[in-house]
């Protein structure tokens, strides 16, 4: 099953900001279908996957990686080039996506202890290790922590919705990880 | 802003309308809806209806209107129409072809209630009005308008023209004639243009609209709640969105806040009303 995205036409009212200028993400064409949860939904998103206090780099680092352990094709796809734009590596993505060494790919102790954290929280249940939270707090702040653990969280639903829904991923996107040869 | 003080201020329309039902006995050349006998029926849940008139009256809403389809297909309807006019008028948007002698016993229910039917009448000369609403329609609709005034329901005619800008005066002044000498004076008839929406767009016909012609009138129906009874159009079977404000009707604060939003961020600047009703 796919849901089809609601065509600019047929934009309900609450919806139209979000047709104005460029298309709409698919996200948000498909949640157009119920515009009431578009109007609070996209601004969350862009809250808590946009730009704030918390470096964009660290968040991609946790979208790309949830994105991958919940196997969510159009999360995986549109991340990986926003992640390069972030500034990340070849070789660092390549680590996130596991399709390549994950040993040292990171430098910083915070950012290998932030993948720990988005792999605690994408692939564990129940309560997160005690040594885990310990690694974080002497890494990160308390708002720091929530934001990123927001992001993670926030990006494992999108994972589901994406995937559920089948929402297709941008040509372009194609085109350019395929020239990055990580289509 | 609370609703009621944004129908007080003349923001949002007053009226809070239903859409019963989707199917109607006719298939007319400008329907919004495409409605038609066999058509999927799109019914709202009588029990919705009584629970949001509820709420629109505690919202400040000062009247209801129900529409469709043709409401009165609806074994149901008059019940549902007792009950809300027991909160406020009720008007209910029929084509007045179906008022046989069961059901116009049943509309004995509503005596004393403050009801009024809006029936269409097109035009003053049968064949002219039944090749835009079908055959017989002109019969049956002067048949039934003095039948219902005798019992005590209000009647308005509305008639819808292609364009009202080029009608023959000469035919409006028949029609005129017509509706007065059936018991309905000229102020309880509407003249209004087709809108291109529904199955006029495929016949051609019609004024193109956008929402800010529309005064916003919170409009609910199965498929949720429209920005005025205009909206929530069907083409080629399928439902237009380009109205809807939310999914969610109840609880009616929802949708109505919605509303008031979408048509703040609309109203910007416009002032393009043309006046539909």
């Amino acid at each position: 099953m796919t849901i089809a995205p609601v065509p600019a036409e047929q934009a309900p009212l609450l919806a139209r900001p979000y047709y104005a200028g460029e298309s709409p993400s698919p996200i948000a064409a498909t949640l157009a279908h119920v515009p009431e949860l578009l109007d609070v939904a996209m601004p969350f998103i862009g809250a808590a996957l946009g730009e704030s206090s918390v470096p964009a780099r660290l968040k991609e680092i946790a979208i790309l990686r949830a994105s991958v352990l919940l196997e969510c094709h159009y999360c995986v796809q549109t991340h990986t080039v926003v992640a390069l734009d972030e500034g990340l590596s070849d070789s660092e993505v390549r680590a996130l996506r596991e399709d390549g060494p994950s040993e040292d790919a990171f430098d910083k102790e915070r950012e290998r202890a932030l993948v720990a954290w988005v792999d605690a929280l994408a692939r564990g249940r129940g309560a997160i290790e005690d040594a885990l939270q310990a690694r974080m707090a002497s890494c990160f702040s308390e708002a720091e922590i929530v934001e990123l653990t927001v992001v993670t969280t926030a990006t494992m639903m999108l994972n589901r919705y994406c995937t559920a829904l089948g929402l297709p991923v941008n040509p372009a996107t194609i085109t350019r990880l395929r020239a990055e040869g990580l289509a | 802003m609370s609703t009621a003080k944004l129908i007080s201020e003349g923001r949002l329309g007053d009226r809070l309308w239903f859409y019963t039902n989707y199917h109607c006995n006719l298939r007319c050349s400008y329907c919004l809806t495409e409605s038609a006998p066999g058509v999927p029926r799109r019914e709202l849940d009588a029990e919705r209806i009584r629970t949001m008139a509820a709420e629109g009256a505690e919202l400040g809403f000062q009247s209801f209107g129900i529409t469709g389809g043709e409401p009165f297909l609806r074994d149901d309807l008059v019940a549902i129409v007792a009950e809300l006019a027991a909160l406020r008028p009720t008007l209910i948007l029929s084509n007045a072809t179906i008022f046989n002698t069961r059901r116009l016993r049943e509309l004995q229910a509503l005596e004393g209630l403050p009801v009024s039917v809006q029936i269409s009448l097109d035009r003053p000369d049968p064949d002219k009005n039944d090749q835009m609403r079908g055959p017989g329609n002109f019969r049956k609709v002067v048949e039934a308008i003095p039948r219902l005034i005798e019992r005590g329901i209000g009647v308005r005619v509305a008639t819808t023209l292609d364009d009202p800008d080029v009608a023959d005066p000469q035919e409006m002044e028949r029609l005129c004639e017509l509706h007065r000498s059936l018991g309905v004076p000229d102020c309880d008839h509407v003249v209004r243009p087709v809108i291109r929406r529904g199955r006029a767009i495929g016949n051609e016909i019609g004024r193109d609209v956008v929402f800010e012609d529309f005064e916003p009138e919170l409009t609910i129906t199965a498929d949720g709640a429209f920005a005025t009874p205009f909206g929530p159009t069907i083409v080629g079977g399928r439902l237009d969105t380009d109205l809807l404000v939310t999914r969610t009707t109840s609880p009616l604060d929802v949708p109505a806040s919605a509303l008031m939003r979408a048509a703040g961020a609309a109203s910007d600047g416009q002032d393009a009303r043309i006046g539909i009703r």
